[in-house]
């Protein structure tokens, strides 16, 4: 297969491997073989370009820039990959400048909208970030990466309802992923949702066999569950009602807790015990089972 | 001519060379040049506003909400059931709040959609206009002349189809006319044009023809503005009738039988 041809590849599925594409560039840009007759030459310059700059090599990104600016100079896509530059170059406020040109020219530019958020997270400005973020989903409401982001922004905020509320979005678009069962699962873990969390952990090992993360999250909150259902007992021994608990009013019966729990045990230690490789993370598991 | 003897029918050279070539030729080029124009004239597709995609994707919202509810807790769900509700009602997401009430009778004021019904006229125009000068200049100046003899038999049927233009009731059906040719022209360059001009070519006549025949039976044209009040207010009917059930009620026992350690039951058991 030619350099093109896997170049042309890569960009299909959108495969974030910027070692690969500069070595496959590489030669094709020495020996001048990107003419502006190849079919994809504009392409590949930005596939490059981006390459570069994922790499570090802003010389290289910065040639290319300079060569794709004389082919477009009105582009609003090639503005927003020198607003790029840049950000590589570390001067945010020009960057800042070049994107609030392009949405001002034209408010649907989804990329250049995102760039502006990415670059308020990258100055450290969260708040501000999550703000426009907001504001960003508020029009595009079913981009669920962007939910996903804003979930992360909360995160760092200890606003875990807000988060919450932001990945059951994620969830609604996207809800065969596992992953984002996962992270739901942890945040109701944190807001103390138990019922819930555990609920997200069971269908994290359901969607994907043997998660260890998902096990974990079983294990720990199976444990904690059935401990607070026998102190609640303990304590209103005349009224047994231990749903009143807040976040336990929708739990399985504790013997069913418990198998859950000996199910988490027993499959974590098979997945270490599975690869000799690790022997200490197994160690690990151990002391901390025997607790 | 009944009796069966050839007709002897000789055709001047001239006729082949004055007629026959250039009805061929000035159909590909006019072809060619109409797909030209389009291509000029077609420009870049209106740019949509921020407030129609926000109006657009808020109704993609209520439609994701509706199909997969069953993923996400009650709470989650009536939360954002009530929230929806009520937007869709008060015509939050609409993208002229204060025209809500006036339905679709004011649509063409606005003037983007306007210009996308402009467009699709002068399409049209552009399809219509230069087929008809062509028919127009054939009838005119060939109309009458034979041009070519099929080298085959054909039966009687398609007298009309051969030699539309000219009167005569005996004459072969295996002699094609100068307006027929025309005809035969029009639909049967498409694969000439796709040659020249790739697939997704414009230069072919008869593309409008069932465009403008099926323009009448067509409730809605393409391009038409939607009414999209009516659309949340239905919406939000549909999405006040769902009936949540979350995947997860039972996922003790899903899990559990998963990994053999318990039988699978035959039907779900709810504590």
């Amino acid at each position: 297969m030619s350099s093109l041809a896997l170049l042309a590849e890569i960009r299909q599925s959108s495969e974030r491997l910027p070692y690969e594409v500069l070595k496959l560039a590489e030669p094709l840009l020495n020996n001048n073989q990107l003419t502006s007759s190849t079919e994809d030459a504009w392409l590949v310059y930005e596939q490059v370009f981006l390459a570069a700059l994922d790499e570090g090599q802003i010389d290289l990104a910065k040639s290319l820039l300079h060569i794709l600016r004389t082919r477009f100079p009105a582009s609003q896509r090639v503005k927003r990959l020198y607003g790029l530059v840049n950000e590589a170059a570390g001067h945010p406020d020009e960057s800042q400048n070049l994107y609030a040109e392009i949405t001002s020219a034209d408010p649907t530019n989804v990329l250049a909208l995102k760039r502006v958020i990415a670059l308020l997270k990258a100055q450290g400005k969260l708040a501000l970030a999550a703000n426009e973020l907001v504001a960003y989903l508020d029009t595009h409401g079913n981009d669920f990466e962007a939910w996903l982001e804003l979930s992360h922004l909360y995160l760092a905020h200890h606003m875990y309802r807000q988060a919450a509320f932001c990945l059951e979005e994620v969830i609604l678009q996207q809800p065969a992923n596992h992953y984002f069962h996962l992270c739901y699962a942890e945040i109701n873990y944190s807001m103390g949702q138990w019922d819930i969390a555990l609920k997200e952990y069971l269908r994290v090992v359901e969607l994907s066999t043997d998660n260890v993360r998902g096990f974990y999250g079983i294990k720990v909150t199976a444990d904690r569950i059935i401990e607070m259902l026998a102190s609640g007992a303990r304590a209103g021994k005349s009224r047994r009602e231990p749903q009143a608990l807040s976040g336990l009013e929708n739990v399985p019966q504790v013997p069913v807790l418990e198998k859950l729990s000996l199910l988490a045990t027993e499959r974590l230690v098979a997945a270490y015990s599975a690869n000799n490789a690790a022997a200490a993370p197994a160690k690990a598991l151990e002391d901390w089972l025997k607790q | 001519m009944a009796d069966g003897t050839e007709q002897a029918m000789f055709l001047d050279p001239a006729i082949r060379d004055w007629v026959l070539f250039p009805i061929t030729v000035i159909m590909v080029l006019v072809g060619v040049f109409r797909h030209q124009l389009t291509i000029l004239m077609t420009g870049e597709p209106p740019k949509p506003e921020p407030k129609d995609i926000r109006q657009g994707k808020a109704l993609m919202r209520g439609q994701i909400l509706a199909q997969n509810n069953s993923y996400i807790p009650l709470s989650a769900f009536a939360e954002r059931k009530k929230y929806l509700c009520a937007a869709y009602e008060e015509g939050t997401y609409l993208k002229n709040k204060d025209q809500k009430d006036q339905g679709a009778a004011n649509l063409m004021a606005d003037p983007k959609n306007m210009e996308v019904m402009m467009d699709g006229m002068k399409k049209q125009m552009m399809g219509i206009v230069p087929q008809t000068l062509i028919m127009g200049w054939i009838q005119f100046f060939f109309s009458g002349f034979i041009l070519i003899k099929l080298p085959f038999p054909l039966g009687v049927r398609f007298k009309q189809m051969l030699q539309s233009g000219i009167m005569t009731p005996n004459m072969d059906v295996r002699w094609v006319s100068s307006l027929s040719w025309y005809f035969i022209n029009l639909f049967g360059l498409r694969g000439v044009f796709s040659l020249i001009l790739g697939g997704e070519n414009s230069a072919d006549g008869t593309r409008d023809m069932t465009a403008m025949s099926t323009m009448g039976a067509m409730g809605q044209q393409p391009g038409q503005p939607q009414d999209f009040n009516k659309q949340f207010l239905s919406m939000k009917d549909s999405l006040s009738i769902v009936y949540h059930e979350w995947d997860l009620e039972n996922i003790e026992q899903r899990v559990l039988v998963k990994y053999g350690k318990q039988a699978r039951l035959f039907k779900s058991s709810r504590k």
